[in-house]
């Protein structure tokens, strides 16, 4: 017998010596060597915790059914094996009726901590499905087929827009100003060389971008909240993230910016990139999360 | 009477004739230790069991002695009742 084993057969037969101590003083010492008896003809160590268990549960019932009457009846016979059944004693609940009890306590215990976790708190309405918008700063303009370059000042114009508040966000590495010439420019023979005009379409969220539903905060949907928060992302020309999103504008809650970010990274891969003259380029841009609940 | 006395009592009905520790009854009815005893203590003192304790020496044998249970005349009778009043035995 390795060690695990013999330290279990140590517990199985203290467990059965303790049970055989709560029986009735007149069965104690039989039902104490019975069942050591029979412990030793299990096999398997769990085999022998269950049925030491087993014993300290048959020692409750034993010492309901038999305490009183086998200790006044061994007492007048003088008997250790005198058994007398009281039919007036029996236990309050069966052993079947203790453990549908405590099966049903312990769902009615999960669903009562369920339900208090999911109900709304006190005071508020039922919160509504939440609806989350999501607006941009910079409306992409529709693509423009790439006309000649006309030459003359006036009909130069830098098609870009920029946020309306806050510094302009810098295009990527690329570009040097946004809107202006990136490639050398055509020279006039007989003057200045002149900037060329850029087509320049911001991107935005493109197909397969994430359900916005999925990112309105639980905590804020319970608590009602709602707001705007304005993120800045930069996106290859791929339409993948190149950069952690950052809030320009807080919505003024701390969920629902984080909620905002977690929108704008779970996107990577689903942003339409920002072109210009029609081929995507790297790009900074922001747009805005309208989080907000139907009344 | 519970499901678990029936599978007590027709673990001795496979042969009345037979002493039974509670450990064979486990074997034959796979009824638990914490359900068993109390149901043999409580066949006993209705009468229906008697037991003893086995004869050996346990120095001899090499384990201790058990306490042998046997369906009495009346057990018997009244065991054979209850599962005529059925028409059959109870499934394994």
């Amino acid at each position: 017998m390795n060690p695990h084993d013999r330290w279990f057969d140590a517990v199985a037969r203290n467990l059965i010596r303790h049970a055989a101590t709560r029986a009735p003083p007149a069965l104690s010492e039989r039902l104490g060597e019975e069942w050591l008896a029979d412990l030793a003809a299990r096999t398997g160590v769990l085999s022998q915790l269950r049925f030491a268990l087993g014993c300290c549960w048959a020692t409750n019932v034993i010492a309901h059914e038999f305490g009183a009457p086998v200790r006044a009846a061994a007492a007048a016979a003088g008997s250790k094996t005198a058994v007398v059944h009281d039919a007036g004693s029996e236990p309050t609940f069966s052993r079947r009726t203790t453990v549908i009890l405590l099966v049903v306590g312990f769902h009615v215990l999960v669903i009562c901590v369920l339900a208090a976790a999911i109900v709304a708190p006190k005071g508020l309405k039922p919160s509504p499905p939440p609806r989350i918008d999501v607006s941009f700063l910079a409306r992409p303009a529709p693509p423009v087929p790439p006309t000649p370059v006309d030459l003359t000042l006036a009909n130069i114009r830098v098609i870009d827009v920029a946020p309306p508040e806050g510094p302009p966000v810098p295009p990527e590495r690329t570009d040097t100003i946004q809107g202006q010439v990136t490639e050398a420019p055509p020279v006039r023979p007989n003057g200045p060389p002149l900037p060329k005009t850029v087509n320049r379409v911001l991107g935005g969220p493109g197909a397969g971008f994430p359900n916005t539903d999925d990112f309105y905060p639980q905590a804020s949907i319970r608590l009602r909240e709602m707001g705007i928060a304005t993120v800045s992302v930069c996106v290859d020309s791929a339409g993948r993230l190149n950069g952690k999103p950052t809030i320009d504008h807080s919505s003024g809650i701390a969920r629902l910016d984080e909620g905002a970010l977690k929108l704008a990274k779970a996107g990577s891969g689903y942003y339409r990139p920002t072109t210009e003259d029609g081929r995507p380029v790297s790009a900074c841009y922001p747009f805005r999360v309208k989080f907000q609940l139907r009344d | 009477m519970s499901f678990q006395t029936l599978k007590v009592l027709e673990a001795f009905l496979e042969n009345p004739g037979d002493e039974l520790s509670g450990a064979d009854v486990h074997k034959r009815s796979c009824v638990a230790s914490g359900t068993l005893y109390p149901i043999l203590l409580r066949l006993e003192s209705a009468g229906w069991f008697v037991s003893r304790w086995e004869a050996i020496d346990p120095a001899k044998v090499g384990r201790p002695r058990r306490r042998l249970y046997r369906l009495t005349r009346s057990g018997l009778a009244h065991a054979s009742g209850v599962f005529a009043s059925f028409g059959r035995g109870i499934p394994a």
